[in-house]
């Protein structure tokens, strides 16, 4: 932090960042180096040190090394951006830091090796923007992702940070920053897509003096890490949401409820709000302007069910977290009975955009009913993984196949799961569906929070209704007895038809428990609990069918209704199969068709992920 | 007020309140398991959902735990309630398949089968815990002591205590046990230390009751009191649930125990009696058998509001007793070791006791052990050869020497003094019939009030003859057994003279006394106050002296006109000589032996 004196003014805030903007034209090159969760993991950190160590070696003083947040192309990482260029590399490691220096840093050149190929064209791409996987993105979310160093207020100023808060507290009275919300379309991240604006202006119109913020990262879906990159890569921008939210409705005090398991996002808030008091930015008098606001963390412990919003206010307090039957809502009784209002971080982190660049501009983005952008987390069987921010309205085809890749190996798409445990599955014939909050919702899916999982044709579905509604039961609260024995029943009845034990009646039983589970939870875990098993049963009831009566897995996954066996006109003899068995189940001579012992078979299924020509097959 | 309509009936309710108080208000039954007046709600059975229909998201809700909103339509048995509540009973049986609660439940909503397997659970009361919450939502909000909390979540979800060790906060109070729907709960399982069990004292002890309660069937006034003591608002300062529930608002903690002061012109006791401990008998194993009851014990035992509403049974085995036998005269008529009186009304209690006794034991035998049959009074002794000849007792002139237990039932060896037998009965119950006794605390009443009393404590009369309801201090009567054994019909008539002497004293604006009393000559008593301590009728005080700017002059004897009987003790023991009973003034004395010698 270059100043670290209180601003008491707005005009103090431009001043500060017309300086930093000016110190950071100096450099003339910038060096970004991906340190979200992923990278990290893979040694980008190091790779942050090695740059460092190597220009100072060299004596390269002009130019900035940044370790920033998450760059979304995390099955490439680490990923290296080179700016003003955009020099997009990939999988950089400690021994390429030399030659992107030599080569790239000092003159001007590719390192052709760290380069994204695309796997079918063959296509080398340099450029960030033209990566197949960022073309079609659209990033306001993301805005500062990649390019900020998340631990320095001083960046985030420098991208235009703060100014938004600064024009709604100097330019705009709370009504018109509610106005503006509503104005801009702006629908709940979290899953449920409430309108925001009208959320806050309930909020506002509740009787009392003492009301509460709270921003929810309690990320439970299995494979969903949007909110994570957020938190860790863009704080402020959470912050500066949450601020401008409270100085809407008249709180004073939030709270970040973040995940346990997300040490990166609690270490970057802290870090984020300690500056923004330091500069004024939270605490008493925010620049001046008679509002006070703070913000402190609470760490989740790991309860799927915290996401929840009244569990998540019990677990704040201290009870255990399970949620309360609504009405009371929060935004009547909430957090210690006040009025509150709780947001998902993406949420917030779209609120500064819209004030700073107006609610017209950003209800410009994306359908009728579904404005802006959103961010999915795309992965399972394609390509590409990674998170992806698109304009709301892009079909489902275009992220999985231009922006994922297609499917991993070329293998046939079956649907996409979305909205993760309570969401839905999306099969083939719907991949042209604009993807929305209605829009999903139709197909008997849900937006969630945002993960989309892609499936191939060696995915069961009853295996993966059968692997979400065990996560459901292990994450129930217990509370109610729809949800805990409702949904524990159903887990039964798909674990007994994983296992070849399924009977007539079964499926009934699945379509009369999944309504009663809905209609008669307490909450929304319960409430859409059976969506995974309703909405596969709905697009895919012949494997169900298939499962119970004729007792085979066409996918191969249900080990005890699967048979391997090797396909003697594809097989090569090429002998993958043959190392990796661990059962020494694989016989044959090389080049020569090999052969299972179905007595020594144990249905693992490696030789049928291994071999590359699809000789196994599932009998 | 809110108007909505449940099962199409219109009904008004007070904002705040639920669907579940309003269907009540219209006389429409749902269901409930986890909800309980004094505990706010949960919503957590979902026994209790109802769909609304409009006036609001429509859609099935929990009726105990969704406000009553107006304009509001409820259907409280719409088929898609009905089949929600009947799935929740199917997943609640198969949780809990031994409980008898669920298992009705679910047979009223013509349940027959599950489609699912029952669940196997670990062979006790625990297994019926449908998992609710009630009672840990009372322990932790109504008692404050949070003692029982969840263990788990989801299916593996399980009432426990913190770490599932012995909770040292429990208070034993039972409270949970007493509000779960299932009666899963024992709380022995988790509290160290359980409450003992606060008996019922109009019962004898022989049932239990809660610390509010009301003393006694037809108390004055019907109304419940809080036992402190027992109370666990006023021992920790949690719970209050008495007061959230009570819709007249009528609970106050603050009320305290008050001493009253009365003026009154006449005093009448009527104290009562109690019975004797007949444990000091060691012969009759009271105390140590627990067939061995008190009279008074077996008339609460087969009262309709005693502790087994009205069933005799045996303390023992819970069984009714084919066999009893009443002894008679236990501490009565006893010169050593007991009362030398004759208690009066035993024999004509225990002549009512064997018809109760045949009226709840048709085949039972009932025995008397009896010294003599006294059967003093109008239509008494036709009611006695009665009680022989239609209820088929057995009477034994004679004394019992011991009851012992012999398999499961007491023998009493006793003499039958008119065949010189000794006979042996094996009985079922035997019941003691005790002496009569005053009150206990009757002697510290008797000193505060001047009143006297004899050798067995019984209060004295002024006059056993004359004056049978007076004592002898004036203004102050006496009514019932505080004077000797009496039985209903005496005590009610004795009752009826004592109040009519009171009114008598105090019907009259003036109080009319004979003249002869003592007077205090303040010009000569010193103040010493002798005479205080002699008069036996308290009518002697201190009275100020002041002159006529109100200084005081000194505190001289002052006679209560009242209270004194004119006994003359006073003058005798005034040194002074200040003291002179009217009319016997030592010159009237002197005149009239004067007068005598003349």
């Amino acid at each position: 932090m270059v100043v670290t004196t209180q601003l008491e003014t707005s005009k103090g805030l431009e001043t500060l960042r017309r300086s930093l903007v000016k110190q950071r034209k100096a450099k003339r090159i910038g060096i970004s180096v991906c340190s979200g969760t992923g990278c990290r993991a893979h040694g980008s950190m190091e790779l942050v040190e090695e740059f460092r160590r190597q220009l100072y070696a060299k004596g390269l003083t002009d130019v900035d090394v940044r370790a920033t947040g998450c760059h979304g192309f995390c099955e490439r990482g680490p990923l290296v951006v080179i700016f003003p260029q955009k020099i997009f590399y990939h999988g950089v490691q400690i021994k390429h830091v030399d030659s992107v220096i030599e080569k790239t840093i000092q003159n001007n050149e590719l390192v052709e090796s760290l380069l994204f190929k695309d796997p079918v064209s063959k296509k080398k791409f340099s450029l960030e923007h033209e990566v197949p996987f960022y073309a079609k993105q659209q990033r306001i979310v993301f805005r500062n992702n990649g390019k900020i160093d998340p631990a320095e207020i001083d960046d985030y100023i420098a991208a235009d940070g703060y100014a938004a808060l600064a024009k709604a507290l100097t330019r705009l009275t709370p009504e018109e920053v509610i106005r503006q919300a509503q104005e801009s379309g702006l629908r709940g991240r979290g899953g449920g897509g409430f309108p925001t604006g009208k959320k806050w202006e309930i909020c506002r119109a509740q009787a009392g003096d003492e009301k509460y913020i709270i921003c929810n990262g309690d990320e439970g879906d299995p494979g969903a890490f949007m909110d994570r990159s957020i938190m860790e890569g863009d704080p402020h921008s959470v912050l500066e949401g949450m601020t401008i939210g409270a100085y809407a409705i008249g709180a004073t005090q939030g709270y970040i409820y973040v995940r346990g398991e997300y040490p990166l996002a609690v270490s970057n808030l802290s870090i984020a709000i300690e500056q923004s008091k330091t500069l004024g930015l939270l605490g008493d008098s925010i620049l001046g302007s008679g509002f006070s606001f703070d913000v402190d963390i609470v760490r989740g412990a790991g309860a799927f069910v915290c996401g929840e919003e009244t569990g998540l206010i019990a677990s704040i307090q201290g009870d255990i977290g399970s949620p309360r039957q609504r009405p009371p809502y929060p935004a009547q009784a909430g957090l210690w009975g006040k009025p509150t209002n709780i947001n998902n971080v993406e949420t917030w982190a779209n609120v500064p955009v819209i004030i700073d660049r107006g609610a017209d501009w950003f209800a410009s983005i994306g359908t009728e009913r579904s404005k802006g952008t959103k961010v999915f987390s795309l992965v399972g069987k394609v390509q590409n993984t990674g998170l992806v921010e698109v304009p709301m309205g892009t079909t489902m085809r275009e992220i999985v196949y231009d922006i994922g890749g297609g499917t991993y190996k070329r293998r046939k798409f079956k649907a996409v799961q979305t909205g993760g445990p309570s969401g839905g599955c999306i099969p083939e014939s719907l991949l042209d569906l604009p993807v929305d909050f209605d829009k999903l919702q139709e197909a008997g899916a849900m937006m969630g929070s945002g993960g989309l999982i892609v499936m191939d044709d060696r995915t069961c579905m009853v295996d993966v209704a059968k692997y979400f509604l065990a996560f459901l039961v292990d994450e129930s609260c217990g509370k109610c007895t729809a949800c805990r024995e409702g949904v524990a029943q159903m887990h039964k009845v798909l674990e007994r038809i994983c296992q070849g034990d399924g009977c007539d009646g079964d499926i009934e039983l699945l379509e009369q428990l999944g309504p009663y589970v809905k209609e008669t939870s307490l909450c929304q875990l319960g409430g859409t609990a059976p969506n995974p098993v309703l909405s596969t049963l709905r697009y895919f009831r012949d494997e169900y069918e298939a499962h119970i009566h004729e007792k085979t897995c066409r996918a191969g996954v249900c080990k005890a209704l699967v048979r391997f066996a090797i396909n003697a006109e594809t097989c090569k003899g090429c002998g993958l199969c043959l190392r990796d068995c661990p059962t020494k189940a694989v016989s044959g001579e090389k080049k020569e068709p090999h052969h299972i012992d179905a007595e020594l078979c144990v249905q693992c299924g490696v030789c049928y992920e291994d071999c590359p020509f699809d000789a196994v097959i599932v009998e | 007020m809110l108007k909505l309509s449940i099962d199409k009936q219109p009904v008004e309710v007070e904002p705040g309140q639920t669907i579940l108080a309003a269907a009540k208000l219209a006389g429409k039954e749902i269901p409930t398991l986890c909800h309980h007046p004094a505990v706010p709600p949960a919503g957590a059975c979902r026994i209790c959902v109802v769909e609304i229909v409009a006036g609001d998201r429509p859609g099935l809700v929990p009726a105990c735990a969704y406000p009553a909103k107006d304009e509001m339509e409820i259907q409280t048995r719409s088929e898609r309630v009905l089949q929600s509540r009947r799935m929740t009973l199917q997943l609640l049986l198969a949780r809990s398949p031994g409980s008898e609660v669920i298992r009705e439940m679910a047979k009223e909503h013509g349940i027959k089968e599950l489609p699912f397997p029952e669940h196997t659970g670990t062979g006790d009361k625990s297994d019926d815990c449908i998992m609710c919450g009630l009672c840990v939502r009372l322990c932790q909000q109504i008692i404050g002591t949070s003692a029982i909390c969840f263990d788990g979540r989801g299916p593996e979800r399980k009432v426990s205590t913190p770490y599932s060790s012995r909770s040292d906060v429990c208070l034993g109070c039972g409270a949970c046990a007493f509000v779960c729907p299932t009666g899963a709960i024992d709380p022995a399982d988790y509290c160290p230390n359980p409450l003992e069990k606060i008996p019922n004292e109009f019962n004898c002890g022989l049932d239990a009751r809660t610390p509010i309660h009301i003393p006694f069937p037809q108390a004055v006034p019907n109304k419940p009191l809080i036992d402190r003591e027992n109370c666990i608002r006023f021992q920790t300062g949690g719970c209050g649930a008495c007061k959230d529930i009570c819709p007249a608002g009528a609970i106050d903690y603050d009320m305290t125990d008050e001493f009253v002061d009365e003026d009154v012109g006449a005093i009448i006791v009527a104290t009562g009696y109690e019975i004797i401990d007949p444990s000091i008998y060691e012969e009759y194993g009271y105390g140590r058998y627990p067939d061995v009851v008190t009279s008074l014990e077996f008339e609460r035992m087969v009262s309709a509001s005693g502790p087994t509403n009205g069933e005799l049974t045996r303390p023992s085995n819970g069984k009714p007793p084919m066999s009893i036998v009443f002894l008679q005269c236990i501490g009565s008529r006893r010169e050593t070791n007991g009362k030398s009186y004759c208690s009066k009304i035993c024999c004509m209690y225990t002549a009512k006791h064997t018809i109760l006794y045949k009226h709840k034991v048709h085949d039972g035998q009932a025995f008397v052990f009896y010294m003599d049959v006294r059967a003093g009074g109008k239509n008494y002794d036709q009611f006695v050869r009665r009680v022989v000849k239609e209820q088929q007792a057995t009477y034994l002139r004679g004394r019992v020497s011991k009851v012992f237990p012999r398999g499961d039932k007491l023998v009493v060896r006793g003499a039958d003094t008119l065949s010189g037998n000794q006979v042996e009965i094996a009985a079922e119950m035997v019941v003691l019939v005790a002496a009569m006794v005053p009150s206990s605390g009757i002697q510290e009443l008797s000193q505060k009030l001047r009143v006297g009393y004899d050798e067995h404590g019984f209060l004295l009369e002024a006059h056993p003859k004359l004056q049978p309801v007076d004592t002898n201090t004036a203004g102050i009567f006496l009514a019932g057994a505080c004077h000797s054994p009496k039985d209903i019909p005496e005590s009610v008539a004795q009752a009826g003279a004592a109040a009519s002497k009171a009114l008598g004293l105090v019907c009259h604006t003036r109080l009319s006394r004979e003249p002869t009393i003592g007077v205090v000559d303040e010009s000569s008593c010193n103040g010493c106050f002798e005479c205080e301590g002699v008069c036996a009728y308290g009518a002697i005080g201190p009275r100020e002296l002041t002159d006529n700017k109100g200084n005081p002059l000194g505190t001289v004897a002052f006679i209560n006109e009242g209270l004194c009987q004119g006994c003359g003790a006073c003058a005798a023991t005034c040194r002074s000589k200040s003291i002179e009973v009217q009319g016997y003034r030592d010159d009237q004395l002197f005149a009239a032996i004067n007068a005598i010698h003349r």
